[in-house]
């Protein structure tokens, strides 16, 4: 060894940083978690006040759980974990800095406009484009910070949570930037480029995959660092890691359409988003047994230590909810239990359980280390993580049963199967009200139990004095990359045994006649020389995969193809598809500017997070709500509005069922109309006039993006605007309702009437 | 409480990976057998189904079965079509179980328009003699059973079906006694909101 001994001071400034604010946004995102579930219960509680209703604070629950509470928690794990694994302090403290403090700025922007009604509409990806701006700068700056340190590592080889890390920065880096992809009509209003069915592909490709890569990749590549440090155990199985890691990422991002199942997508993208979501399960059990099996011998400790507690308990969750999300993606399985409560049951198993819980045991078994003091109450946490388990069981098994009992008696049909059963939609709901109500509890234990851990933390870090880990090493120069060249790396077997397999397979599925021949017979031969050559050849593989662990770009770039592939065969068909030619058999008119001012209301009150736009190709959802939905007829929707839940009834056809008068009385109080609803009201859309200064820019962009409008000047679009809404006026008149056609209300009612009136198509489509 | 002996540790011998990280250290276990069956046969399962339903086309699409299914229900309505005339239902509208049956889909599903009086208020009034698509039994089984769009009447008979569609006319013309006179009313103006 070259060199003198200096001691390395870590950046656990950052760390603490991030951590600190992992527990406040926490507490934030899960008080209006549990105000929301309350509100589901009595709708009085959105308090008749646009920023309070449920659908503006819903989108700000789960974007606050997910950006702000796991994202901060991942950024404390990753740089905790990165800088003791490639002994170097993070490259850059100015980036460290920026990347907390532009991180906070973004969750306290989109803290103000969600309540406020600025949305894109699309789940989880609902912040206005200035902000997605911000969102990709910061990212960035994470990344550069992360591969910086990295490139100055002194530890050559990369661990299994350093490659879980890199597919995080990598894939969301990716999913973000194509879902948020929009054009701006102002400065706090965008249309998403992607439209219908394209827009829902892309939409769930991302959705999907923020749970893969935000909520499931960082957290494993945290479990691989923490778990086997308060363990003190060995990690089970380093091959397993390997194995497991490459067909995670590479199968997860196909497993998308598995959220738009038996809906208008094309059929062979919903066969591929059900069996991929079937080959997910494997992968994701392999993080399981590793996680688990890394525990023998260290099982006595669970008694005494809450560290490990809350780990085998997280892990044990994403277990659970990584064998029901393949399960749920069964075609058939998934008739009943969409747009139910059991997948928001499903998503809590995995928020609560793997994501909270790893995030208390980390925090738990950081803050003696990160302040030198002992953690104040050890009994306290060993409370909390009582207290956090049965609120989760509680919240589960509600779910659960709301779920199955509201999908069963929505499915459920009588007189020979010719006539529903229920045919009253608010049966089915208040049916589930004790569940929903049993979820507010659990999810308020859980809750009490998250203040255990603020309080506990408060207690310990009161008076501490903060303390930087250090380490001694050899002052040399960065242990050099033994080189893997980009042709080693490419033209190694596995990789070349990789991509042919994909190519082939894709050629199998996709191909023609001779083509898809020549790929099954590729993949076999493919596979046969694989299987015959692993006997002799595994040792070299193993040998070239440990060098690729020395080489961090190589290994980013494999990690790179291995994501990209998925996302590439799905939405590059669908995107390329002429738009004309997409539609089945009936083509959507494009709304008039009163109808595209009222679908942004309805878009802005968040009405698509209980109401579907998607009447499913099943007989209860014919028989309840009319014909099936045909892809044509949201092919102009930027973005689409098939949602994802149905708290209330789908409204794709609402618009051929009532008087104009209907909507307006429902939407000043629902429950005139339909006694025993939930939903909140909305006085204002009554009071409030429309703004249609900002139409001629939406309609410019909406042309712009490929709606066929035709060169309408302003005037000409304030005319056609003030026409419909006195039509609308009149007609509310005549049956009793007084209101100024300037008002929201008579846009949004213009909206809703429009829905379900598509064209039919002459030219009749090929047959199905 | 005496301390519970410290089991033993698993794998002693088992050999560990050279390195460590940061003091973390790597067992190199062979894949469980259950684990890999269950990955080959989820993929074995995708090659199948792929085949089963894109490449042979063996297995329908969605919209296939769901029209397949759709037939079948079309036929067995038609099958059971109850034979219904003007002097059935009004037999109906004497029988309590009928009124019953009938007050309680009219309290669920209709009230929202006629109110729980049938008196109206988006939609018309049912207790006066005044009808505009028809005040006769089977006149309003069918106004009931294909709605009035233009109106705004959804049309009830895919929803509720013939059985609870008859319950509520009977419900309906309990209110009313045969051979009262029926006048026709051009168009519903609903009263002024209370």
């Amino acid at each position: 060894m070259s060199g003198q001994k200096i001691t390395i001071e870590y950046n656990d400034r950052v760390v603490r940083q991030f951590l600190l604010a992992t527990v406040i946004w926490g507490a934030v995102g899960m008080l209006v978690g549990v105000l929301i579930a309350a509100q589901l219960n009595f709708w009085q509680l959105n308090f008749a006040t646009p920023w309070l209703t449920f659908g503006r604070l819903r989108p700000l629950h789960t974007n606050a759980v997910i950006f702000a509470f796991v994202g901060n928690m991942m950024f404390a794990g990753v740089y905790y974990s990165t800088q003791r694994l490639v002994k170097a302090r993070l490259a850059s403290d100015f980036l460290s800095a920026l990347h907390f403090w532009g991180w906070q700025f973004i969750i306290v922007c989109a803290a103000v406009t969600l309540p406020l009604g600025l949305t894109r509409g699309k789940e989880y990806a609902e912040l206005i484009w200035p902000i997605n701006l911000m969102v990709v700068l910061i990212w960035v700056v994470f990344a550069v910070n992360f591969f910086w340190t990295l490139a100055r590592r002194r530890e050559p080889a990369l661990y299994v949570a350093i490659w879980f890390y890199i597919s995080t920065i990598v894939t969301i880096a990716m999913l973000y930037i194509v879902n948020h992809l929009s054009i701006p009509t102002s400065l706090l209003h965008s249309y998403p480029v992607f439209s219908g069915v394209q827009d829902a592909l892309v939409q769930w490709w991302y959705g999907h995959n923020a749970v893969a890569f935000f909520l499931t990749t960082p957290i494993l590549g945290i479990m691989y660092y923490f778990l086997p440090k308060a363990a003190e155990r060995p990690v089970y199985s380093y091959r397993l890691s390997v194995v497991h890691f490459w067909s995670l990422v590479f199968v997860y991002i196909w497993a998308g359409p598995h959220h738009l199942l038996n809906t208008a997508l094309p059929g062979w993208l919903q066969n591929l988003g059900m069996t991929f979501s079937l080959m997910l399960w494997a992968p994701s059990w392999g993080g399981m047994l590793n996680g688990l099996l890394t525990l023998r011998g260290a099982w006595h400790k669970l008694r005494t230590d809450p560290v490990l507690k809350f780990y085998a308990a997280a892990v044990t969750f994403y277990g659970m909810s990584t064998f029901e999300g393949p399960l749920l993606s069964i075609k058939s399985v998934n008739a009943l239990a969409h747009y139910t409560d059991w997948i928001i049951g499903h998503v809590h198993a995995g928020t609560l359980g793997w994501n909270g819980f790893m995030a208390a045991g980390m925090i738990y078994w950081l803050l003696p280390r990160l302040w030198n003091k002992p953690l104040y109450s050890t009994a306290l946490a060993n409370l909390h993580f009582w207290i956090g388990t049965v609120g989760i069981l509680l919240y589960v098994a509600a779910m659960w049963t709301s779920g199955i009992t509201q999908g069963l008696m929505l499915n459920a049909t009588t007189e020979h199967g010719t006539v529903l059963a229920y045919p009253n939609f608010l049966d089915t709901l208040n049916t589930i009200r004790p569940m929903m109500l049993m979820r507010v509890i659990g999810g308020g234990l859980y809750l009490a139990g998250w203040f255990l851990l603020v309080y506990n933390f408060y207690r310990t870090v009161k008076g501490a004095a903060p303390v930087n880990g250090t380490i001694e090493v050899y002052d040399e120069a960065p242990a050099p990359d033994a080189k893997l060249s980009l042709a080693g790396t490419f033209f190694s077997a596995p990789t070349v045994f990789w991509f042919l397999a994909v190519g082939f397979g894709s050629m199998w599925m996709f191909g023609t006649d001779l083509v898809s021949t020549a790929g099954i017979v590729g993949a076999v031969a493919c596979l046969i020389a694989a299987f015959a050559l692993v006997p002799s050849r595994s040792k070299a593989w193993g040998g070239w995969y440990e060098k690729l662990l020395l080489n961090a770009l190589p290994f980013t770039l494999l990690v790179f193809f291995a994501v990209v592939a998925g996302g590439l065969i799905q939405i590059i068909p669908t995107v390329l598809v002429q738009k004309a030619k997409n539609v089945e058999d009936r083509i959507q008119t494009p709304y008039t500017p009163l109808e595209l001012a009222g679908r942004d209301i309805y878009i802005r009150e968040g009405c698509y997070l209980c109401h579907s736009q998607m009447i499913r190709t099943l007989v209860p959802d014919i028989l309840r709500y009319g014909d099936y939905s045909r892809l044509g007829e949201s092919i102009y929707d930027h973005p689409f509005q098939w949602g994802s839940k149905r708290t209330g009834p789908d409204l794709a056809r609402v618009g051929v069922k009532y008087p104009n008068v209907w909507h307006l009385r429902h939407m000043e109080d629902p429950r005139a109309i339909s006694p025993g609803s939930n939903m909140p009201t909305y006085p204002w859309l009554l009071n409030h006039s429309y703004n249609a200064s900002v139409l001629p820019a939406k309609i410019k962009v909406q042309r712009m993006l490929g709606v066929p409008y035709g060169p309408l000047t302003a005037q000409q679009i304030f005319d056609s605007m003030d026409e419909q809404a006195k039509g609308i006026a009149k007609d509310l008149r005549t049956a009793g309702a007084y209101v100024d056609s300037d008002k929201e209300i008579v846009a949004l009612i213009s909206y809703l009437q429009t829905l379900g009136k598509s064209l039919p198509v002459i030219t009749k489509s090929a047959p199905r | 409480m005496t301390p519970t002996p410290k089991p033993p540790l698993p794998d002693e011998n088992d050999p560990l990976r050279p390195h460590s990280f940061d003091g973390i250290q790597e067992y190199d276990k062979r894949l469980p057998n259950w684990w890999l069956i269950t990955l080959y046969g989820s993929i074995i399962f995708w090659a199948g189904y792929w085949f089963y339903y894109e490449r042979a086309h063996i297995g329908h699409t969605n919209a296939q079965i769901v029209e397949q299914e759709l037939a079948v229900i079309e036929a067995t309505r038609l099958a059971n079509a109850p034979v219904l005339d003007d002097a059935s239902l009004w037999k109906m509208s004497r029988n309590p179980v009928f009124v019953d049956a009938g007050r309680a889909t009219f309290e669920t599903t209709c009230v929202s328009c006629h109110t729980k009086e049938l008196t109206g208020m988006i939609g018309p009034n049912l207790v006066d003699r005044l009808w505009i698509h028809g005040g006769r039994p089977t006149e309003i089984y069918a106004t009931v059973t294909q709605g009035v769009l233009a109106k705004g009447m959804p049309p009830w008979g895919p929803v509720l079906g013939p059985k609870k569609i008859s319950e509520t006319v009977a419900y309906i013309l309990s209110h009313h006694q045969e051979g009262e006179p029926i006048e026709v009313q051009a168009a519903w103006v609903p009263p002024p909101p209370k």
